[in-house]
């Protein structure tokens, strides 16, 4: 709604909420896949992929939370990127796609939370 | 070791990753979320929008940045000493004063202290990262838009949705920092 005054299309900035959305969801899909530590061969697992720390030097001593954040920083930008190269110029359903980022927010919400991931972690 | 006076490296990084950051996090919220909430044609004449928006960009765009800042610090810096392996000879079972040097550990030798860290830093370690995405968006909107935001209702109201979900976020990171502080201080 632009009030009947000419303003700039919404798309950008659905794009930016939409990225948003993302890496929130991408982190709590993170912190599940840490938690399930699914073997991949070996002693690779989940866990083990996600310790950027120990795998690329990046942090000393942070351990899977590294690769956590690194992969939803990278999810967040790559998304943002690629939403507002699509949406430049346009008019769009604003509704529709902060519906969709606010859904997004509300599951990385519930994947970061303890009694929730918990419940993925391996039994024994 | 003393590293700013009496504080030592550990007690200063700490500070500024929960009081610096965490205050200006708070003082940018609230200055940017009064902002956005009376940005309305019936409130502002033109030069009320025009004086105001530069001062709602400082906030949303500054909340943004420390939201990074405090996250890459609290992550790369402080949560390292945190979760840090006692050697050998420590007894993990037991809370004694070598322990102390490693709060994850001296959380974890009590079931009494347990939760601090299997609830509130495994929480606060992962939620408060939603933050910064969240108040990034902001930023880009209200810089965007700038003086054209107030014609915009749905997107004012999307703005003031995300900057309360960025609080939340980091506000409950920050209350289990706090608690968590108190219970077994990095230091």
């Amino acid at each position: 709604m632009s009030n009947g005054v000419e303003t700039k299309p919404n798309g950008p900035v659905a794009a930016a909420f939409l990225a948003a959305g993302i890496g929130s969801f991408v982190l709590g899909l993170m912190v599940i896949l840490a938690e399930m530590a699914i073997n991949l061969g070996g002693e690779t697992t989940t866990r083990t992929i996600l310790d950027f720390s120990k795998n690329y030097g990046l942090g000393s001593g942070v351990g899977p939370l590294s690769g956590k954040v690194a992969i939803a920083t990278i999810a967040f930008v790559v998304s943002w990127v690629i939403a507002h190269l699509a949406l430049r110029g346009k008019e769009v359903n604003f509704g529709r796609y902060l519906a969709a980022a606010v859904i997004l927010v509300a599951i990385g919400f519930l994947l970061t939370f303890p009694p929730f991931f918990l419940l993925f972690e391996p039994s024994g | 070791m003393p590293f700013f006076g009496e504080i030592t490296e550990r007690e200063f990084w700490t500070l500024i990753h929960g009081m610096v950051l965490g205050a200006l996090f708070l003082l940018a919220f609230g200055g940017g979320f009064a902002g956005v909430w009376s940005l309305k044609q019936r409130l502002l004449t033109t030069e009320g929008v025009e004086e105001r928006t530069p001062r709602l960009l400082a906030g949303t765009v500054i909340m943004a940045v420390v939201a990074w800042l405090t996250v890459i610090t609290g992550t790369f810096l402080v949560y390292p000493w945190y979760r840090a392996t006692p050697p050998e000879g420590i007894d993990r079972a037991l809370q004694s004063e070598a322990l102390a040097e490693f709060p994850r550990f001296w959380l974890l030798a009590n079931e009494a202290t347990a939760n601090w860290h299997e609830f509130g830093m495994e929480w606060k370690e992962h939620v408060a990262w939603i933050a910064p995405f969240l108040a990034t968006a902001v930023a880009f909107a209200v810089a965007y838009y700038g003086l054209q935001l107030i014609r915009r209702e749905e997107i004012r109201r999307a703005v003031m949705v995300f900057m309360t979900l960025a609080f939340l976020a980091a506000g409950a990171a920050g209350l289990y920092g706090a608690l968590i502080t108190k219970a077994a201080a990095v230091g």
